[in-house]
């Protein structure tokens, strides 16, 4: 998981907007209004007329992972209805000189539509001039190339929509507690685009929405491993706590750890992403209450559609924002399947029967 | 039928002459440059694109492949390259941004040559294994690249060194090219006409005899990590010009690739043997079995588990004809 947070921190290069707290909402990196991706569809008539060109596609992501092989999939299905066969799919283990000679290497095989995610803003800038200059359709995931133009350079980026995962985990806890008490909160301290936002969006969304509800104790983590001495320490202060919001799964294995160590079933945990031990203790009814996870699935899925519609020539959403999705006890196999598409590791599965 | 008898003890007595297991690297080439050839065929690993991207993207790897060839015939082991790459690209990128191309070129190169000198001090006269304090900078120099902009990427956006060092050509011929095509030729004079090349093998065959026939082996040492670190710090400028921006990233998963090159283009890892050419050519092949497996169209972990397996066989083949 952490390997999804250092990728979404190169992918950080810091260039959107961010999210505007104000009007809680996540905008582009122009200050572009979100398009949900459930609107960038393609009609029947359109699948028709994509099918038999013979397009081709190719996939060049930053690294190999859950997430990748979920979002590569959700692109794979969307494509495979308009007939366009991925050719080429690469993973640039996070290198930027690798993933120029990638995007080199693609394009010897000619593809019509390229979907990426571009290591950072300033190296990706040249890397994908070539791309641009053939005419390749480019959807990007979560980053912007510098100084490229929508409509012309690029098709459409598409996005977690950060913002609202925070802002349901928020909900979530104070679903969890019953809408009063006092929460622990575990951010992640260090300068990632992703974390960064998920957890101030879960701060503002508790002082603005939930005035009974207090946040009594806030601990930064930078090693997820150091999770269960933090969090002993912040039971210790304060034995009393509803609930503890934990910035991502990996450090709440330590947190689930450290009350289980104190024997206290009582506090609920609520945190990010999907994990096998969480998962479990949550359908056992144990202290988490609720697991926050994207859907990598649709953002997959939604690149592939902007970029048919591209090669269609129809007019594409420059930004385009998936939703969040919060996943509790009750639809934790369907949670599963939206956010990866597989199923619920096997534990949870014959736990939650 | 004594005459076919004959032919064959000749083609046989010829193919011992030549060594013909010294050539592994270049049947090996061969031969997967005719395998995609052909199952490739309609996918655009032919085109004059294609096989020039190969050539461009793996200058870097090239050149430092030469310096690495210097550094194990000379018994040593060189693992902070891929590091020092990082250091050099943006030392370079943010020196020409504030004072010029020809400082710019000066910090990259020097500051190669400086972890090159460090690296060789602590080899040759502090007496430590190669391997420890290189794998040691390797970590080292990873923090330095990371601290010195705040793992921030930093643009380049001098012309000239773009020109020189990246997407530029001369007489029609980009300069990446000029670059691999003059760093082989140097190497290759210096390894093989040189009185310091001869000595650079000495070393590596047998230390002590080295010293005794009154070759400054420390010195050897020395200079063959100096001339890696150079050659690095020249990989870093070649990155920055090639991406117009630097990246302490940059270089960070070459050292392997580096060493497979070498290794394959029948350098020994332990010393007294090793081929300039070889490595080159060693080097092509990786970056052609890389460019032929993508637009195989395999999956990353397929294309992960055939370039390994490539490898393991090239390697066994050069490796085991050399040593028996």
């Amino acid at each position: 998981m952490l390997e999804r947070i250092i990728a979404a921190a190169f992918a950080g290069g810091l260039i959107f907007a961010a999210a505007n707290f104000a009007n809680a909402q996540t905008v582009g990196p122009q200050g572009e209004a979100a398009t949900p991706s459930s609107s960038v569809t393609l009609s029947d008539a359109d699948i028709a007329t994509l099918k038999g060109k013979g397009y081709k596609a190719a996939l060049l992501w930053h690294t190999s992972s859950d997430f990748t092989n979920a979002v590569s999939a959700g692109a794979k299905d969307e494509f495979a209805r308009g007939g366009i066969n991925i050719v080429v799919t690469t993973d640039a283990q996070f290198d930027a000189a690798r993933q120029r000679s990638d995007i080199e290497t693609a394009l010897a095989a000619k593809p019509n539509v390229i979907l990426a995610l571009p290591l950072d803003p300033v190296t990706s800038a040249e890397a994908f001039r070539q791309a641009v200059k053939d005419g390749t359709k480019l959807v990007f995931l979560s980053n912007l190339p510098k100084g490229y133009k929508h409509g012309t350079d690029y098709a459409s980026i598409v996005t977690d929509d950060l913002f609202q995962m925070g802002k349901q985990a928020a909900d979530a806890m104070a679903k969890a507690i019953g809408g009063k008490g006092k929460v622990g909160y575990i951010f992640h301290d260090a300068t990632y685009y992703v974390t960064n936002q998920r957890d101030k969006a879960f701060k503002t969304t508790i002082e603005k929405d939930y005035p009974d509800i207090k946040i009594v104790a806030e601990q930064g983590i930078s090693d997820p491993a150091r999770a269960e001495e933090l969090a002993s320490a912040m039971l210790l202060q304060h034995p009393d706590l509803d609930g503890i919001y934990v910035t991502w799964a990996e450090p709440a294995d330590g947190v689930l750890s450290a009350l289980r160590n104190a024997g206290n079933p009582k506090t609920k945990i609520v945190t990010l992403d999907l994990a096998e031990p969480e998962a479990l203790d949550m359908v056992k009814g144990g202290n988490v209450a609720a697991l926050v996870a994207d859907k990598a699935y649709e953002l997959g899925r939604a690149m592939a559609a902007a970029g048919m519609k591209s090669l269609l020539g129809q007019e594409t959403p420059p930004f385009v924002v998936a939703p969040a999705l919060t996943v509790t006890k009750d639809n934790v196999a369907q949670g599963w399947k939206d956010s990866l598409n597989r199923n619920a590791p096997q534990s949870v599965l014959d736990a939650a029967k | 039928m004594s005459n076919a008898n004959t032919n064959a003890a000749v083609a046989a007595s010829f193919a011992k002459r030549i060594n013909l297991q010294q050539y592994v690297v270049y049947f090996g080439f061969v031969a997967i440059f005719l395998f995609f050839a052909i199952v490739l065929k309609d996918s655009g690993f032919l085109t004059v694109r294609n096989l020039s991207n190969i050539v461009l993207q793996t200058a870097p790897v090239t050149i430092m492949a030469i310096g690495l060839v210097f550094v194990m015939s000379a018994g040593e082991i060189d693992l902070s390259i891929g590091s020092t790459v990082g250091v050099t690209a943006l030392a370079a990128a943010v020196t020409i941004n504030q004072y010029g191309l020809v400082a710019g070129v000066l910090a990259g190169l020097g500051a190669g040559l400086l972890i090159g000198l460090i690296n060789g001090a602590m080899v040759a006269y502090v007496k430590l294994p190669s391997f420890l304090v290189t794998l040691a900078t390797l970590g080292l120099l990873a923090g330095v690249s990371r601290s010195m902009t705040d793992l921030r990427s930093v643009p380049v956006i001098h012309e000239t060194f773009v020109g020189l060092f990246g997407s530029g050509s001369f007489l029609g011929i980009p300069s990446l090219m000029w670059w691999t095509a003059i760093a082989v030729a140097a190497g290759h004079m210096i390894y093989r006409e040189t009185r310091f090349g001869a000595h650079v093998l000495a070393t590596g065959d047998n230390a002590r005899a080295a010293s005794v026939s009154g070759i400054n082996v420390p010195r050897i040492r020395l200079t063959v990590l100096m001339i890696s670190g150079t050659l690095a710090g020249l990989a870093g400028l070649l990155y920055a010009g090639r991406l117009q921006a630097a990246k302490y990233t940059l270089g960070e998963t070459d050292l392997m690739t580096v060493i497979a090159a070498v290794i394959v283009g029948g350098t020994l890892l332990n010393g007294g043997k090793g081929s300039i050419i070889g490595a080159l050519v060693g080097s092509l092949m990786m970056g052609m079995l890389n460019n032929g497996l993508i637009l195989m169209g395999l999956s990353v972990s397929d294309q992960m588990i055939v370039r390994g397996l490539i490898i393991l066989t090239a390697v066994a083949v050069s490796l085991r004809e050399k040593n028996r």
